[in-house]
């Protein structure tokens, strides 16, 4: 009876055993372990790839990462590089480029790789890898694109302004806002009340800023005419360097030099909500009878307009902000639309290169246009060619 | 007690700018010039405090005179306060144009030209999926006819014109969302200022 | 004048005081709402519950007071949640106010018990880097080398003494970002200057007024997700199962939108109706 006892016993512990070694039999190794330079980038990493164990999701399915090691020498000591985990079988080695970093990888030196696919408590290594070294690219080819596109809007670009230059009419259809500038101006002039023009909270190197200049300019010519004086608060003190100029170069090509108020473009402050308080005390005051706003606006654009509606004056409004737009239209008598503000410059300025450049954007938009439906149409029936042609690879 | 004053000073002056919300009054002009002012002086001195020390004062000090070609372009800059040299400013705000530009470039292209018609293109009809049919079609017909309506080339006549009004529509739609969405915004704004003044003030919440 | 122009020609003084009573009122009631979290918000909390602890975050603060009613109770649920997660934050502003709001925010984060109990250090845990000038510049440069664009903290210690700064270079070493923004420079320059070229994964606060403008980038996948308002910041208190300052106004928030709604659709039946009117 005993000795049954002890039997099975003995039996029983050996399965357990058995169980035990099981669970920590060591998986197959990942094999075909490949190193090559990382591609399209700066030097100073090297892309692993492999086959995954056969016990990766399959067999005895007890992968759990991949250890991924390095050495320079094929028989030397390999350290641990990184992890990827299980079903993964691309590791991006990455070092830093600076000698004096810990982590330096340098280029053009051979390095060798060695993958671990790595179990509960046991692991498994595969071969060493083929020699590897890192350098750097001069061209990204997953860039390719951008490269076409950029060639293909500055041919456009370059051709237009050619086009303007040589005196070649170029057709902008006409904005209401616009045509609505001179009624403004001359509505002032009969109220004997000034012009408030703001151009918003961006700074001098915004687009929407710079086509709030060339727009100023036009104005201020013609307040120069009229003899109407014109308010600029401004936010930003270089915004205000460029206003001063813009408007003393109108009332000199006006003729006006003299009518010239440089204490007329002032600085108020650049913090949003105090300027707007300081732009809605000066609209409460002066009754203005025509406000502008064009340029960069954000939360302040409603607040300004609400007042100058409540202050009855006509409002000519346009931003490419577009959170802000919905609230020009409301409050505001004219809007330019986004792009419509740059449009409008182009428009009134004449200026050869923001017409080209104007008529360049045209005919980018027309090529998003037919991308659009012919990509539209091919992956509809999938033709992966031609979808692959959008495909960036950053 | 510092802080005690502290919230009935806020307090105080909130109810100064809402007082406008009223009419124009003596007092509101009193917190507006107060706030410009002090926001005027704050600006200078994060300015001078968390720019010029330690971009080019404590670099200049630590030998790295590389960041003398930036104080040379600032102090061009200055150059306009005399009107006969003005012109030289110029100069700095060329560099400022130029770089933000030439940065931008390429980076507009991809992340809003490339990446964002990469993601427009989507198959028209998706077999056995109307709804999804349905979103795809919108995106696309919206994106088609929002860009005919940004097209200055041509006057919005006849088909184009019809396409053109189609591309109005979605825009005042997107518009109307962006509305809402921003008088959501505003009513959080003033949902803080009246729960600093119930709150905070009066300690009427908790 | 029929009732309905006078309706037209309301003083405006009169809907100030409906709002103000609409958005007072509720303020002293406790209501439980039924907040749902929409996908959006959701993906921003699953990137965020993926991240082993001990990840490294990257908390921009883009804001100043001005906005501080919506984001602010936005930077102060990420902060517990990455303390209690133990997650390690690195905080820089490209406005100058941002930094001085983590400050704000940290004070008030470091009130809950349960924070209080794991004690964050400061060097250890979270470091606060300051403002810097450059704007989108900024950005662009923190690609190659953080510890150059930033080379003191906000009190003025070297930002390679900081024990939490050891071994971060760049982009590499953040495992994710998180920005809070109220405009320029903002979501927009992070997903151009840093998602597209460094492929950072980046999620975002943004008040109500910015949030529509970057939608298009989250279906784009350029952006993990988005905290739109309020609304988004009550969403991600939900999801992180720690109910606060978001949660509390939603109450209110709601009535308003009611008022404001109300106010909308009369206004509108007044102005057709009258213009009917005048037409016949």
């Amino acid at each position: 009876m005993r000795k049954i006892t002890i039997s099975l016993l003995t039996i029983f512990l050996l399965t357990l055993f058995v169980n035990i070694s099981f669970s920590q039999e060591e998986p197959l190794p990942p094999s075909e372990v490949k190193a090559s330079d990382t591609p399209n980038d700066n030097g100073h990493s090297i892309t692993v790839t492999w086959k995954l164990s056969p016990d990766d999701g399959a067999g005895k399915k007890n992968v759990v990462a991949y250890e991924i090691l390095r050495s320079d020498n094929p028989e030397g000591e390999f350290e641990i590089r990184g992890v990827a985990p299980a079903g993964e079988s691309r590791f991006d080695d990455k070092g830093a480029k600076e000698k004096t970093d810990k982590n330096y990888l340098p280029g053009h030196k051979n390095f060798y790789y060695k993958v671990r696919a790595k179990a509960d408590k046991t692991f498994a290594e595969s071969e060493v890898s083929n020699p590897a070294f890192a350098y750097g690219q001069w061209y990204h080819t997953g860039k390719t694109t951008v490269l076409i596109g950029v060639i293909l809007f500055s041919a456009f670009a370059l051709y237009f302004i050619n086009l303007a230059r040589k005196g070649k009419k170029l057709f902008v259809r006409p904005l209401a806002g616009i045509e609505a500038v001179d009624e403004a101006i001359g509505r002032a002039t009969e109220m004997g009340k000034p012009i408030l023009y703001i151009i918003g909270l961006g700074s001098a190197d915004m687009i929407a800023t710079i086509a709030s200049f060339t727009i100023l300019s036009r104005v201020a010519k013609k307040t120069a005419e009229y003899q109407t004086p014109i308010l600029i608060p401004c936010y930003d003190s270089v915004v205000m360097a460029v206003a001063q100029e813009t408007v003393r170069a109108a009332y000199l090509e006006a003729g006006r030099p003299d009518s010239y108020k440089e204490e007329n473009i002032f600085f108020v402050t650049s913090m949003q909500f105090a300027y707007v308080a300081g732009v809605n005390g000066i609209m409460l005051r002066e009754r203005p009878a025509t406000n502008f706003y064009l340029g960069k606006f954000y939360a302040e654009s409603l607040i300004l307009a609400e007042t100058g509606s409540v202050a009855g004056s006509i409002q000519i409004s346009g931003t490419d902000e577009i959170a802000q737009i919905p609230f020009f239209i409301a409050a505001t008598d004219y809007t330019l639309i986004g792009e419509e503000l740059y449009a409008a410059s182009a428009y009134l300025g004449k200026e050869p290169v923001l017409l080209g450049t104007l008529k360049a954007q045209d005919w980018g938009k027309a090529l998003v246009i037919i991308s659009l439906i012919l990509g539209a149409l091919a992956a509809s029936f999938n033709f992966q060619f031609f979808l692959n042609l959008f495909r960036v690879q950053l | 007690m510092v802080e005690t004053i502290g919230i009935w000073i806020a307090a105080i002056l909130t109810l100064g700018i809402f007082s406008f919300l009223y009419k124009d009054n003596p007092f509101y002009k009193f917190c507006e010039s107060l706030f410009v002012g002090v926001s005027a002086g704050y600006w200078f001195a994060t300015t001078f405090w968390q720019v010029m020390m330690p971009k080019l004062v404590d670099n200049l000090a630590a030998g790295r005179w590389i960041y003398i070609i930036g104080g040379i372009f600032g102090i061009l800059m200055l150059l306009r306060l005399f009107p006969k040299i003005g012109w030289i400013s110029r100069w700095s705000l060329a560099l400022v144009v130029g770089t933000t530009a030439g940065l931008y470039f390429t980076r507009y292209l991809v992340s809003n030209g490339m990446v964002q018609t990469e993601n427009t293109i989507m198959p028209i009809f998706v077999t056995g999926n109307l709804p999804q049919t349905i979103g795809n079609l919108v995106i696309v017909v919206g994106t088609f006819c929002g860009l005919v309506y940004f097209f200055f080339s041509k006057e919005h006549k006849g088909t184009f014109g019809g396409f053109a009004k189609v591309g109005i529509w979605f825009i005042m739609v997107s518009f109307g969302a962006s509305f809402g969405y921003t008088v959501m915004s505003r009513m959080s704004l003033l949902l803080g200022r009246l729960d600093y003044l119930f709150g905070t003030w009066l300690g009427l919440i908790k | 004048m029929s009732f309905l122009e006078k309706l037209l020609a309301i003083d405006r003084r009169i809907i100030f005081l409906f709002i103000a009573i609409a958005a007072a009122l509720p303020l002293f009631f406790t209501v439980k709402l039924h907040i749902e979290v929409t996908p959006i918000v959701n993906n921003v909390y699953n990137a965020l519950e993926a991240l082993p602890p001990g990840s490294k975050v990257l908390l921009s603060m883009d804001y100043d007071p001005g906005s501080m009613p919506e984001l602010q109770p936005m930077a102060e649920s990420f902060l517990r949640y990455c303390f209690l997660r133990d997650l390690k934050v690195i905080i820089i502003g490209l406005w100058p106010n941002g930094p001085i709001q983590a400050n704000i925010a940290l004070e008030e984060v470091f009130k809950d018990e349960e924070v209080k109990n794991r004690n964050p250090q400061y060097g250890i845990d979270y470091v606060n880097l300051g403002y810097t000038v450059g704007n989108e510049v900024v950005v662009e440069r923190m690609g190659s080398d953080i510890p150059a664009t930033f080379p003191k903290d906000y009190t003025g210690n070297k930002t390679e003494d900081l024990p939490l700064m050891k071994g971060v270079k760049n982009y590499n070493n953040i495992d994710f970002v998180y920005n809070l923004s109220a405009g320029y420079p903002g979501t927009y320059e992070w997903v151009i200057f840093a998602v597209d070229p460094y492929k950072i994964k980046l999620a975002a606060g943004n008040t109500a007024v910015q949030a529509p403008l970057v939608y298009p980038y989250v279906q784009s996948g350029q952006l993990i997700g988005v905290l739109g308002g309020m609304k988004g910041g009550a969403e991600f208190e939900i999801a992180t199962g720690k109910p606060a300052k978001a949660v509390k106004y939603m109450f209110s928030q709601s009535v308003t939108h009611a008022v404001i709604c109300f106010f909308i659709l009369i206004g509108n039946f007044a102005y057709f109706a009258t213009r009917k009117k005048k037409g016949s």
